[in-house]
């Protein structure tokens, strides 16, 4: 068995790195360990409007509501509302994952990728030192998949990158741990994403509510792991849920773990090998939003591997391409959110209420650092010795 | 006295993988949708532990000191 590439994981990373290399012509083979794609959902489901423009979904089966924008709560309940279109990655649309994962198969495999299901990958298959492919157990037998680009879209516990040599081990400082439950039967009503910030209600992260539909809701929760102890995001969750009247009578259609990194982005690309998505840590450290840029980055690898097959050259120095173009892209936002995640951190829940009391009027129409800052100091002058990093960031 | 070793719950683990993404020692594997700790190689640092979101790792054998 031999391939162009073989891409690791069919979450939105790999479905779409599969659709672009294999519209070109690239022989292209998705392997998944599970045994239905998307199945079990571990995600907020929330993401922008902009994933239209990629016109990489069909239909609106995919979609549970749409969304007018997000609603941030400081710790003392004053809230801050955002339009869709300054609400960044997260809010637009709350959608299926399960059914938006099997679309953008479906999208991959009409292009010609290939996708096997129960086959998990276990290592990397190399000759004289070089990468040739991939080893893979395929329910109860082991099989050899060899192939010039070996693509890593294993998500937040991503192997391929290790097994490469790529440091990819989180700090505990740059994972969100989570728990979500999908809650029906509630009195939700809202066309807002809802966010709920706090070291009381989620130590180093926030509590969210995404509405799907009229009396259903994505309920979650994510905190920092360093901030954590056994079980406590759970305990939290379960806290937060049981004070608010609206929620608190609802039962749960799902329940999920989750892993959400973080980090500032890593080295994504070696000899034979791109790592996209969570593998490649390319999720916004703020929200922890991570499908429009595995969405994007994809489709930079997927372009990248045409070229790779066109030249038959799968080196580093051709598959840097790809590495240039999305850090590009988004790189230098996903860099400044990290250190924004930072001052964030070190912020009282006094200082959040200043800052929300300062936007609560705001209209977000010139949007850009310093005219929110320059609002919020006219406000709260003291914020400013707290905000001054964020102006040079804001400059640079 | 041996080091006690980080042990997944197979019946409450809900394989979100985030265990496995911070663990220093690369000790642990999702095995057909169960977290699973190689006990040859845990180190005993609690990291998986502190960050299970619903406390599904403990440690073997409660009785066995640190
Ligand atoms: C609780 C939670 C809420 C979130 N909410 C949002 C949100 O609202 N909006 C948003 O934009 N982002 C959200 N995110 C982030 C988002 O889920 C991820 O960024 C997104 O799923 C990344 O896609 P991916 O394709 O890189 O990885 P994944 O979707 O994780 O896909 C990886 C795939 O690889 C497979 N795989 C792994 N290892 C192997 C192997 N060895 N062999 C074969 N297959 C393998 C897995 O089974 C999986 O199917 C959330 C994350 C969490 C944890
Ligand atoms: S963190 Fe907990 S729920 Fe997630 S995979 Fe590890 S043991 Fe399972
Ligand atoms: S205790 Fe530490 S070394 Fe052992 S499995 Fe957990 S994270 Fe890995």
């Amino acid at each position: 068995m031999h391939y162009d590439a073989v891409v690791i994981g069919s979450g939105p990373a790999g479905s779409v790195t599969a659709r672009y290399a294999a519209e070109s012509g690239a022989k292209v083979l998705i392997i998944e360990r599970r045994a239905e794609v998307g199945v079990p959902v571990l995600c907020g489901e929330g993401i922008s409007q902009k994933v239209d423009h990629y016109k990489v979904l069909e239909g609106t089966r995919w979609i549970a509501t749409k969304m007018q924008g997000a609603r941030i709560f400081s710790p003392n309940g004053t809230m801050v509302t955002l339009a869709a279109e300054y609400a960044g990655n997260e809010t637009g649309y709350v959608v299926y994952r399960d059914i938006f994962d099997q679309e953008l198969a479906r999208g991959a495999v009409k292009k010609g990728a290939e996708l096997m299901l129960n086959t998990r990958a276990v290592g990397l298959l190399k000759k004289n030192g070089k990468i040739t492919g991939i080893s893979a157990q395929q329910f109860d037998e082991t099989i050899d998949i060899e192939a010039d680009v070996v693509v890593g879209a294993d998500g937040v516990e991503s192997r391929v990158g290790r097994w490469a040599g790529i440091k990819t081990t989180l700090k505990p400082y740059d994972l969100e741990t989570c728990v979500q439950y999908t809650l029906a039967n509630i009195d939700w009503d809202s066309p807002y994403c809802d966010f709920f910030l706090g070291k009381h209600v989620a130590p180093g992260g926030y509590v969210w509510v995404f509405p799907k539909g009229k009396d259903v809701a994505n309920v979650g929760i994510g905190i920092l792991a360093s901030l954590s102890e056994a079980g406590k995001a759970k305990q939290y969750l379960d806290k937060f849920i049981a004070a608010q009247p609206a929620l608190k009578k609802g039962e749960p259609l799902r329940i999920l773990t989750g892993a959400d990194p973080v980090a500032e982005p890593i080295q994504s690309v070696t000899d034979n090998i791109l790592l996209v998505g969570d593998a490649a840590r390319q999720v916004d450290p703020i929200t922890g939003g991570g499908l429009m840029h595995a969405i994007e980055a994809g489709r930079y690898a997927g372009e990248t591997i045409r070229k790779a097959v066109e030249k038959q050259q799968f080196d580093t120095e051709l598959l840097s391409e790809y590495e240039t173009r999305w850090k590009k892209a988004f790189g230098k936002k996903l860099h400044r959110n990290y250190v924004v995640k930072e001052i964030m951190l070190d912020m009282e829940d006094k200082t959040l209420d200043m800052l929300a009391d300062s936007l609560k009027d705001y209209k977000f129409e010139e949007f850009s650092t310093i005219s929110i800052i320059k609002a919020l100091v006219t406000k709260h002058p003291s914020l400013l010795v707290k905000l001054t990093p964020l102006m040079k960031l804001a400059r640079a | 006295m041996a080091k006690r070793k980080a042990v997944v719950k197979k019946e409450k683990c809900l394989a979100c993988g985030g265990c496995i993404s911070v663990c220093p020692q690369d000790a642990i594997l999702m095995i057909f949708s169960k977290a699973d700790v190689d006990d040859k190689l845990c180190n005993s640092c609690s990291i998986c532990v502190k960050t299970c979101p619903i406390g599904a790792i403990t440690w073997e054998g409660a009785s066995h000191a640190l």
